[in-house]
């Protein structure tokens, strides 16, 4: 589904990723774990597409085709989301109209009927439960006065409505209670089936321990250092990254 | 100078036998313009704008022997109002409605009972000025006391298929009784390859505890110039809530003064500017607080794509000795294009202390984070652009009261949106 070979990749002429290979394969979910700076978003906005991030060489395919030549939205189109570390507040757009515009766009580009208000309110009651959200945020502007959980909440709301087929979660954990956690990580693994892959981006084990992951991988310094499985966060957790440090 | 000479003659002989008290302020308003002169680069409060079109053609006032045919379909027309249509600078009595609880007077019956309204004073506005010497269309609507107006009235002033360059100077009074209430829309539009002028002054009186929801929309054809004066003046405890969109003229500049006359005032002042190509807009705010505790709210906000510019000058002042005053003023501009250009100076001036105010300007670009963002979900990048933008004049937009309005400015709105991020 996923291939990056040989990535090296950098921002203002500063190369960060330097020489990933990682293959992300349908239904498996593949945690990438590092220290601040390591490269973990990064590599989530090339995946991505964000501007400003240079490719220098290497590949990354998704089912077979060049990703790297495509628009953020094409991307997406073809089935890529992901959950923002930092999710954006756009004043003045409301949050229903917003998700309804997207999935809309991605109806269309499959070449279905797009989908009417109605229809569409009931869809998204029913996702709202999922992540125990209150209707209230359906009203207000995209994450325009929302908590840090919240937000995150709202990440995975998007998720479960716009159904891709690749979710990079990129710190979805990060500024999560203990009772957050559980839902975001709920909401996740509800969503997996044999079809849908996942590349969960996190500092922490913490994440990982409601979500069993099938790979986990040590990233440091822009290269990826160890793959191995949940044992491997357990190690992380307990000794850190230095045992890994040539 | 020539051509503004030559029509203020032609206008004194075409009414020859006007009234004497009239005759005798357009003469002493006309001797004020030409003392003054068109505002240069050198005059403080109008250094961004270049007025100096506006000598380079020669315009002339519309005389009755200038109404095309009516269309048949009035442009701007919002459904479930009432209408006050002018076409090409003439009053259509034959298509206006009037409600009940309204009274319009035309032909200068209000000059008549109340000449001190259109003293020229100390009034440093040469368009005010020219306005005064030359006003050929007057209409008052006056809300009578203890009367709710249930509909909107739309004030349509319509400039279409001329075939040489016109000027009007109308003059209206909108003046709302003591607890009566209305939603008047003041809505200029304009259809002409041919360039005209349209310097209008609208004078806004709301009595004790008056309420007035006052729309004005702006969209003249690209080829037209439109300086404009709006004087607003607040009785006790009167309600004003004011919301003015602009998005057509190559030059509009709008001066807007408002006082307080009595305690107890609410004033909110909104405004959405959209430019494009090379479009220049240019609005200057006065708002003086010279009594107690009254309220006063600004935002402003400018879209400007293309090459082109605006200007936001907004100062309030807060007398002395003046109790409780609460003000805000805020600009917000979002530029498209990297030549398009802002210009913002909100000012305050306090003399008193018991106050609480507040003033802030911004101007920036589409926020690339929120643009990203949208685009990760599937939104294309146009679309995503105008969420982005639309989501900026929003605020704005609610302030409107009525629905058909707001939907008629939406879909306005959207339009131009679609349009700017296409070509942008």
């Amino acid at each position: 589904m996923l291939e990056i070979k040989n990535l090296h990749a950098g921002v203002n002429g500063k190369e960060i990723l330097k020489g990933i290979n990682l293959s992300v394969k349908p239904g498996e979910l593949h945690a990438i774990m590092g220290r601040n700076g390591s490269g973990k978003s990064t590599l989530a906005n090339v995946i991505t597409g964000r501007d400003n991030h240079e490719v220098t060489s290497g590949s990354v395919t998704y089912n077979g085709a060049d990703l790297l030549d495509m628009t953020p939205e094409d991307r997406a189109l073809r089935g890529i989301f992901m959950s923002f570390q930092y999710p954006v507040v756009i004043p003045g757009v409301n949050n229903t109209y917003f998700l309804r515009a997207a999935l809309n766009s991605k109806l269309k580009h499959n070449g279905l009927k797009e989908i009417n208000v109605a229809d569409f309110m009931r869809l998204i009651r029913e996702k709202l439960k999922l992540v125990n959200m209150d209707e209230k945020y359906l009203s207000r502007a995209v994450n325009d006065g929302f908590s840090g959980g919240e937000k995150k909440r709202n990440e995975i709301l998007q998720m479960l409505t716009l159904e891709p087929e690749l979710s990079i979660l990129d710190e979805t954990d990060s500024g999560l209670d203990i009772d957050a956690l559980k839902i975001v990580a709920e909401g996740v693994n509800n969503f997996r089936n044999s079809s849908r892959s996942f590349v969960a981006i996190t500092h922490y084990q913490r994440l990982l321990d409601h979500m069993k992951p099938d790979f986990i991988h040590a990233l440091i310094d822009g290269k990826i250092v160890k793959s191995g499985g949940i044992n491997l966060a357990h190690k992380l957790e307990e000794k850190g990254y230095s045992w890994l440090e040539a | 100078m020539t051509q503004f000479q030559e029509q203020f003659e032609a206008l004194l002989n075409y009414w020859p036998d006007e009234d004497s008290t009239l005759r005798q302020l357009r003469i002493k308003a006309f001797n004020k313009f030409k003392d003054l002169g068109l505002p240069s680069k050198k005059w403080e409060d109008w250094q961004f704008t270049d007025f100096s079109s506006l000598e380079k053609t020669d315009y002339r006032l519309p005389w009755a022997d200038s109404l095309p045919t009516l269309p048949s379909i009035i442009p701007g027309r919002i459904p479930n109002t009432h209408l006050i249509l002018m076409f090409n600078g003439h009053y259509q009595p034959q298509l206006s409605d009037i409600p009940k609880g309204v009274t319009i007077s035309t032909g200068f019956d209000h000059f008549k009972s109340n000449p001190d309204l259109y003293a020229i004073n100390g009034d440093l506005n040469p368009f005010f000025a020219l306005n005064t010497s030359m006003m050929n269309l007057g209409i008052s609507i006056i809300i009578d006391a203890n009367n709710i107006i249930e509909k909107p009235i739309q004030v349509i002033y319509v400039m279409t298929n001329l075939s040489d360059p016109l000027m009007n100077h109308p003059r209206f009074i909108f003046q709302v009784g003591k607890n009566a209430e209305a939603t008047i829309v003041e809505h200029y539009s304009g259809s002409s390859d041919t360039s005209y002028f349209i310097n209008p002054v609208t004078q806004v009186i709301l009595e004790t505890n008056a309420v007035l929801n006052h729309i004005r929309i702006q969209e003249e054809s690209s080829t037209a110039s439109h300086t404009a004066s709006t004087h607003y003046t607040i009785g006790r405890e009167g309600r004003l809530n004011s919301v003015s969109v602009s998005s057509g003229s190559k030059l509009f500049r709008h001066d807007v003064k408002l006082a307080f006359k009595s305690k107890g005032g609410y004033a909110s002042l909104n405004g959405l500017s959209l430019t494009e190509k090379d479009q220049h807009h240019d609005q200057h705010v006065l708002l003086e607080h010279a009594s107690d505790v009254c309220q006063s709210h600004q935002l402003f906000k400018y879209i400007l794509s293309d090459k082109s510019s605006g200007v936001f000058n907004g100062k309030v002042i807060v007398r002395e000795k003046t109790k409780q005053t609460d003000a805000d003023q805020s600009n917000k501009n979002l530029l498209l294009s990297p030549t398009a250009l802002m210009n913002s100076n909100p000012q305050l001036e306090i003399y008193a202390e018991d106050v609480k105010c507040t003033h802030g300007s911004t101007t920036g670009q589409i926020d690339p984070e929120a643009l990203f963002y949208l685009r990760t979900r599937g939104i294309g990048i146009h679309k995503a652009m105008e969420l982005i933008i639309g989501g900026f004049s929003k605020d704005i937009i609610d302030k409107i009261n009525n629905e058909d309005v707001k939907s008629y400015i939406n879909k306005k709105v959207t339009d131009w949106l679609e349009g700017a991020v296409q070509h942008g």
